[in-house]
């Protein structure tokens, strides 16, 4: 038997499970009491008018509109779109990122290639030119030690041999 | 699907609305349904969920007093008060009365009372069921059920007195 049956007051007996579930014994007791006791009169009343609202509202059925069926398969294009949108953006940043570092890669060669060479030709360029000039430089690019030098090395150095430049009557130009 | 989300949503575009996101989740996550229950089963919990996230989003009505009745609800509750509660009320109006009248009740409960109420006391589901469909510990399902029948039943009792203080 039910606490609540036992202290004689049924509240608790409702409220434990659904009316449609009690016993018939413990139906009886309910009637009963419910005939002394206007408290419990009123929540027993209360207790089958909800249980009568609850059971028409789960019998109340619901059918698709004639679009449902349109509707959902739109709504399933437009994520699969959505879906699709997203993988060609992540591959977008991700291909963005291999360009950029193979761009960065071409800026860094191209530096080594033009500007590098370009400083260190302009340096020869510069010696060369000075050498027409200064028999120090030109002999020490030559390699030439000064001890060793004679006379006809020196000008050698500084005119190119004599074979090279010279006219037919051996004259340097 | 359909049927399923009519019983915990009042309204025909709120149950379109929840039957599109199920048909949606079990498009996209077909690939989760492992076999183990049915498809049947794996759908209602779905439909379960998203019917339980729609309620807790939506608002919930402070209360219910008899004068937020329409005239055939007043009528509807009158009848249950000439001790006729026990009769099943045969026209389809009135039906459809009682079943307004009850989404409004409903409406002044929790996502979860409306939830456990309905499955239990009106499609007579067992706590087992319920603990299978919304993955809640028995022991919430009954605690849940003993509240929510009590709220229930007190905002029903608290029309019926407002009837008979209009009579």
């Amino acid at each position: 038997m039910q606490e609540g049956v036992k202290s004689n007051h049924i509240i608790s007996l409702l409220e434990d499970r659904p009316l449609g579930r009690l016993s018939e014994s413990e139906l009886a007791t309910v009637k009963a009491h419910v005939a002394q006791c206007a408290g419990c009169l009123r929540a027993y009343r209360a207790s089958e008018v909800s249980t009568l609202l609850l059971k028409e509202h789960v019998a109340r059925e619901f059918e698709p509109s004639h679009f449902f069926a349109t509707r959902v398969l739109a709504r399933v294009r437009e994520q699969q779109a959505a879906k699709e949108g997203w993988a060609f953006a992540r591959l977008w940043r991700a291909t963005g990122a291999l360009v950029s570092s193979m761009a960065a890669s071409v800026a860094v060669l191209a530096v080594l290639t033009l500007v590098i060479p370009s400083e260190s030709g302009t340096q020869q360029a510069a010696g060369s030119v000075a050498g027409l000039y200064s028999v120090e430089e030109v002999l020490a690019q030559e390699s030439f030690q000064e001890s060793e030098l004679t006379d006809a090395q020196v000008f050698n150095a500084l005119y190119g041999s004599p074979g090279d430049s010279e006219d037919s009557d051996g004259i340097p130009r | 699907m359909f049927r399923f989300a009519g019983r915990y949503l009042k309204q025909r575009e709120l149950v379109e609305e929840a039957a599109q996101e199920v048909f949606l989740k079990a498009f996209t996550e077909l690939d989760k349904y492992e076999g183990r229950g049915s498809l049947e089963g794996w759908l209602t919990r779905i439909t379960t969920n998203t019917c339980l996230n729609m309620l807790r989003s939506s608002r919930r009505r402070p209360e219910l007093t008899v004068s937020d009745l329409t005239q055939d609800e007043n009528t509807w509750l009158e009848s249950k008060m000439l001790d006729t509660a026990n009769e099943r009320h045969q026209s389809n109006e009135r039906s459809l009365v009682a079943a307004d009248l009850a989404g409004r009740v409903l409406d002044t409960l929790s996502a979860d009372d409306r939830l456990v109420l309905t499955l239990i006391d009106g499609e007579e589901a067992t706590v087992n069921d319920v603990v299978e469909l919304t993955g809640w510990s028995q022991s919430k399902v009954k605690v849940q059920a003993f509240r929510a029948r009590r709220r229930m039943r007190q905002a029903v009792e608290k029309l019926l007195a407002g009837k008979d203080e209009t009579q």
